[in-house]
Order: C-alpha cells, then sequence, then structure tokens
C-alpha cells in the first residue's frame, strides 16, 4: 500500500492520503460488476441480451483463432459446397468458407455500428448539456436545429453520402469513415434530446445547488456532477441504435452502396448470394442468420436494460 | 386547432430549408466538373460552347444565386433532364409515385390487420405464454432485416415452390388476379417489419389505457369485460397507436429503396436505386427531394391527426 506522507514546516502535523491501489481498483470494479449483474439478473430479457451480446463478442474477438480459413483468398477447389465439418457453413461461388466469412464481416460491421453511435453520442451529449444546463435563448437555438435534424428522413442522408462517397472514388477506411459519420450524424439529434430532457431534470436538484454555492465551473457541474446522472436513457437508446446501425450498414451495402466485394460483409455477400442461392441456400441464409442475431441481441438488451431502469415499465 | 396548424406548418419550413439546401449540396459536391456531368464529354470539349454553357446554366454566378434560381426552377416542378432517357426529371419520378403508394398502402393494411389483433390479445392475456409469445415474436420481427426477409421468401416461394413470381409488377388495373401475384411478396416484406413495431405498440398503449381510472369506473359500472376492452381501452390505445404507425411511413419509404430494387417493382425507391448506380444525378437529387418532401408532409398531416383523434392534447 502506498502512503504519501505531507509535511508541513515543523514536521509535526502529519496528513495522511492514501492513493488507491490495485487491490482497491479490482475490488471497486468486481464491485460494479457485481452490483450490475444483480440488476441484469431482475429482467431475463436484459440477461438473454447479454449472454446473445458476449458470446458474439468472444466469437468475434477470437474469429481468426476459431477459424482457420482466410476470407478473402478464394479456394479453387472448395467451390459452392454445402455446409460439413471442414466448412461449417459450406462454400462460396468461389470457395470462401462461409464461416469466415460471417466471422471477419462481423468484425467490421459491429466495429463500425460502435464508432457510429459513439461518434452520434459525442456530437450529440455536448449540444443537448449546453441546451439543457443554460436554458433560454441557447436553448431555444440549440433545439430548433435538433427538431429539424430529426425531422430530416435519414435514410436519404445515408443515400447521399454513400453515393458521394462512391463518386469521390473513397474506398476501404475512408468508405467506412462515412458510413460511421452518417449514421452517428443521424444519431445526435437523439442523443442532444435525450440528455437535454435528463439534464432538465437533473439541474434543479440539491447537489447542483451545492455545488454552484463551493463555486464550481459550469462546464465541471455539467459533465462530472449532472453527466453521471444522466446515463441510463443514453445508454438504453445507445444499445437500441446498435442494432439499428447494423441494419441499415447491412442494408446499404446489399445495395452495393456500401463496402466492394472482397471485403467479407454481409449485406454484400447476402446481395451476391441471390445469383446463385438456388444451388446453394447456405449462402443466403447464414449471413442474414448472423444479422438477424446480432440485431436481436442489442434489441434484447436494449429493451431489458429499458425495464430496469425505467421503473415504470417494471410494474408491467 | 387552427393556430396550432399554422404554427406546425411555419415549423416545417426550416426542415424543408435543410433538406433542399442538403440536395442542393449533394450536387456541387459531386467530384469533377458540372458541365460535363450535365452535358455528357462530346459537346464540352470547345471552351467557347463551355463559357456559354457555364452562362446558360448560371454557373458563372456566386453559389447563392444558384441556390435561389434553382429552388425557383423546383417551386415549378423543374427538376432538369433526365442524364439517361432526357426526359424531364419530374416525369420520370410521377410516374413512379403510384407503384409505391399501392404497395405501402397494402403493406401498412396487412400489418395493422395482424399486429392491432396481436397486440391487444398480448396486452389483455399479459405475463402469459400468450404474451410473451407475442412479445418474443415481435422482437424477432423487429430484429430481421426486411430485404434478407425478402429473399427467403423469394427463396421459398419462387424458387423452390414456385408459387408466386420473384419479381416484377402489374398494374391492378390490367389485369386484377396477376397483380395480386406479383404484390403479395413485396407486400409480406413490407408488412412483416411494420407488424412487428406495431403489435408491440398495441400492448404498450393497451397497458396505459389498462391502468387508468375509467376503466376501473366503467367495470364498476357492470360494463362487460368485452366492453370495457374493446369499446374503451381498444380505441383510445388506437390513437398513440395511428399516430407512430403514420410516423413509421417515413421509415417505410426508406426501407422501400432496398424492398423495392429486390422485387424489381417500378416505385420511386427503385428509380432512386437505378439513378444511382447510373450516376443519373438530376434524378438522384429529385427522387432524394420528392421523398423527403412526402415524409416531412405525412408528418405533419398525422401530427395534426392526433390532435383531432385527441383533444385532450394541449395546444401549444
Amino acid at each position: 500500500m502506498t502512503t504519501l506522507n505531507a509535511r508541513n514546516g515543523e514536521g509535526e502535523e502529519r496528513l495522511e492520503i492514501q492513493a488507491p491501489t490495485i487491490g482497491d481498483w479490482f475490488k471497486s470494479v468486481r464491485m460494479w460488476f457485481s452490483g450490475a449483474f444483480d440488476e441484469l439478473y431482475k429482467s431475463k430479457t436484459a440477461m438473454a441480451g447479454a449472454c446473445m451480446l458476449l458470446s458474439l463478442i468472444i466469437v468475434l474477438v477470437f474469429a481468426p483463432v476459431i477459424s482457420g480459413y482466410d476470407p478473402v483468398k478464394p479456394d479453387y477447389n472448395a467451390f459452392i459446397q454445402e455446409p460439413s465439418a471442414e466448412h461449417l457453413f459450406g462454400t462460396d461461388r468461389f470457395g470462401r468458407d462461409i464461416f469466415a466469412r460471417v466471422l471477419w464481416g462481423g468484425r467490421r460491421l459491429v466495429s463500425i455500428a460502435f464508432a457510429a453511435v459513439f461518434f452520434g453520442l459525442i456530437l450529440g451529449i455536448p449540444a443537448g448539456f449546453i441546451a439543457g444546463y443554460y436554458g433560454g435563448y441557447t436553448d431555444a437555438m440549440i433545439m430548433r436545429v435538433v427538431d429539424g435534424l430529426l425531422a430530416f428522413p435519414g435514410i436519404l442522408l445515408y443515400l447521399l453520402l454513400v453515393t458521394l462517397a462512391r463518386e469521390w472514388h473513397l474506398e476501404g477506411i475512408l468508405n467506412d469513415l462515412i458510413l460511421i459519420f452518417a449514421l452517428g450524424f443521424a444519431f445526435s439529434p437523439e442523443a442532444a434530446r435525450l440528455s437535454r430532457g435528463a439534464v432538465l431534470t437533473e439541474k434543479h436538484k440539491e447537489y447542483v445547488e451545492a455545488s454552484h454555492t463551493t463555486g464550481e465551473a459550469d462546464l465541471y457541474i455539467a459533465f462530472r456532477q449532472i453527466g453521471p446522472n444522466c446515463v441510463s436513457p443514453l445508454i438504453v437508446e445507445s444499445t437500441v441504435r446498435l442494432g439499428y446501425a447494423i441494419l441499415i450498414i447491412a442494408a446499404l451495402s446489399f445495395l452495393g452502396l456500401g463496402t466492394p466485394p472482397p471485403t467479407p460483409d454481409w449485406g454484400g455477400d447476402l446481395s451476391s448470394a441471390r445469383d446463385y442461392m438456388e444451388t446453394n441456400p447456405y449462402v443466403a441464409i447464414f449471413p442474414g442468420l448472423a444479422i438477424c442475431y446480432t440485431v436481436l441481441a442489442f434489441n434484447l438488451f436494449g429493451d431489458g436494460l429499458r425495464d430496469i431502469l425505467d421503473p415504470r415499465v417494471v410494474e408491467r | 386547432m387552427l393556430i396550432y396548424t399554422i404554427n406546425r406548418i411555419l415549423h416545417m419550413i426550416p426542415v424543408l430549408f435543410v433538406l433542399t439546401v442538403v440536395v442542393f449540396l449533394f450536387m456541387q459536391m459531386l467530384p469533377g466538373d458540372v458541365i460535363d456531368t450535365l452535358i455528357g464529354d462530346e459537346e464540352a470539349e470547345d471552351p467557347e460552347t463551355r463559357a456559354l454553357l457555364m452562362k446558360e446554366y448560371g454557373l458563372d454566378q456566386p453559389i447563392y444565386v444558384q441556390y435561389g434560381v434553382w429552388i425557383g426552377k423546383v417551386f415549378q416542378g423543374d427538376f432538369g433532364k433526365s442524364l439517361i432517357t432526357r426526359r424531364p426529371v419530374s416525369l420520370e419520378l410521377f410516374e413512379s409515385i403510384p407503384a409505391t403508394v399501392y404497395l405501402a398502402i397494402v403493406g401498412i393494411s396487412l400489418s395493422i390487420l395482424i399486429a392491432v389483433p396481436l397486440g391487444s390479445i398480448a396486452a389483455v392475456k399479459r405475463n402469459t405464454p400468450t404474451d410473451y409469445a407475442a412479445q418474443v415474436t415481435s422482437l424477432i420481427g423487429i430484429s430481421i432485416p426486411e430485404f434478407w426477409f425478402a429473399i427467403m421468401c423469394v427463396l421459398l416461394f419462387s424458387l423452390y415452390l414456385g408459387w408466386l413470381p420473384s419479381s416484377g409488377y402489374m398494374s391492378p388495373f390490367e389485369d386484377f388476379g396477376q397483380s395480386i401475384k406479383y404484390l403479395i411478396l413485396p407486400a409480406a416484406a413490407v408488412g412483416f417489419r411494420q407488424a412487428a413495431y406495431t403489435t408491440r405498440l398495441t400492448r404498450s398503449s393497451m397497458l396505459d389505457e389498462m391502468n387508468k381510472e375509467y376503466v376501473d369506473t366503467a367495470r364498476s359500472l357492470g360494463f362487460s369485460e368485452k366492453k370495457v376492452i374493446y369499446k374503451y381501452i381498444l380505441r383510445n390505445a388506437m390513437i398513440p397507436t395511428i399516430t407512430i404507425s403514420g410516423l413509421q411511413l417515413a421509415n417505410l419509404l426508406g426501407g422501400t429503396v432496398v424492398l423495392e430494387t429486390i422485387f424489381a417493382w417500378p416505385g420511386i425507391g427503385q428509380a432512386i436505386y437505378l439513378a444511382i448506380i447510373d450516376r443519373d444525378y438530376p434524378l438522384i437529387q429529385a427522387g432524394i427531394l420528392v421523398l423527403g418532401i412526402i415524409v416531412v408532409v405525412v408528418n405533419l398531416l398525422v401530427d395534426l391527426l392526433y390532435r383531432v383523434l385527441n383533444p385532450r392534447v394541449a395546444l401549444n
């Protein structure tokens, strides 16, 4: 245990400050987890969603270990095979292992979805906080913009941006960044609306008044003190948004407006599967099931979290 | 009500302004010379012709003037000419609207026919296996991407069973029986997702209504349970359900881009998709603008309808 000894001039008074040790930190993390687990346990829906998500993330993280096949390199000895012990989900028309493609496609898709939702939160939360905290004209101005954006049909924005990306021949990571930007931007007004609402309910509570009295800076109060109390509606909405983001990305690449082929992609693979799914239906079945599983996991988890965090719903 | 209506219409103006600006900027942000994209390569070689064309299209003017000229033309229904067919874009678009409206109306009706009874039963029998089954089904329903559902339907009903055509369109005025055959799969694909949403919505608004005091009053007056549920609860629960289903129309129209493409349905969604593939910029621009305007106007109408159905809501 580290002990800092601060002595004053005479060396008579001792002020002891204990810095947290690794052990303490571990303990608090464990407490937080067991607390979270107790909460989760209250809702079967949330538990089911959490288990599905956890297994999904483990499988995606360990994709290279789980499947030894290259998702991109064609194998001319294994065209269009049905599922077997060798190829769990079968192979596509270039002899590529479908299971490997589903895994690698999932890694990309889920990371893009997370990045997009994160970007939306980064854009939306400060706007919502500032609007809610300062009120008045600031609030009115920010919320007009938010209302306008909320009414803007999101899918059209995606189509425009993705078309632009295609015309500028943005490929690889740049193309993904455009997707992240479009999805995140479309989510930001919702994030702003939610965080503003949460700030409005919190800002008149006593602990905030107390902070004002002790002379804390506005920004410090808004983000460090009110902030943590506004997390729950944002977490619920973000979870549901993750599922939605995955549906949108898959739909765009299904239309051939997302990632160009050889890159494994659930939507893109489904689209190319349409040409020969009569000979091997598995090429069309498995990537679709992967999308359903992932989106369902996020939806279940989000629904369950809503039940836990919103006591009004639990009564039902 | 009149003041509220006027107020709402005024609120629509900034949204439409943002929409037109975004769509206008899209054209400006395309790579390359606008003259090349508008005219095609052959005619624009000569610098003198180019200068003449620049003047003719107003491209020598500052950008806000160009926007003003463009928006003036849009108000007159002049969106320019398609680069592919050389016909006015407005003509191409307005020919495709009936097919989309037809599909949307059939899809929504189908979803209401399934969802309202299912949601009501789930709410009445809450926390029973019936309720859980309905909840799980609808949650799975909103997690399935519509394009995958469509592909699976094609695989089963067209390719394996051969009952229905896999794609195509026939006007109901031409051959009614045949047109129904073409309609079934696309309408099912539009309807199933919508049905899943509406089921959840009906269930939760029924539950909200059931907890209200007038229900107890009605019961204590000795009305039969059937009468209480159908005459009072269901009626009131329909108000938010109808409203939110109306707002969902925006999502549905976005979804038509994917579904119309899969089923080769000659609606506005397919028109936009084909325009993106063919790089027919004026058509993309106009298509997205028209779809956006439809969504904004439908949102307004739904909002007004909600006030009419539910006069208790304060008009602010």
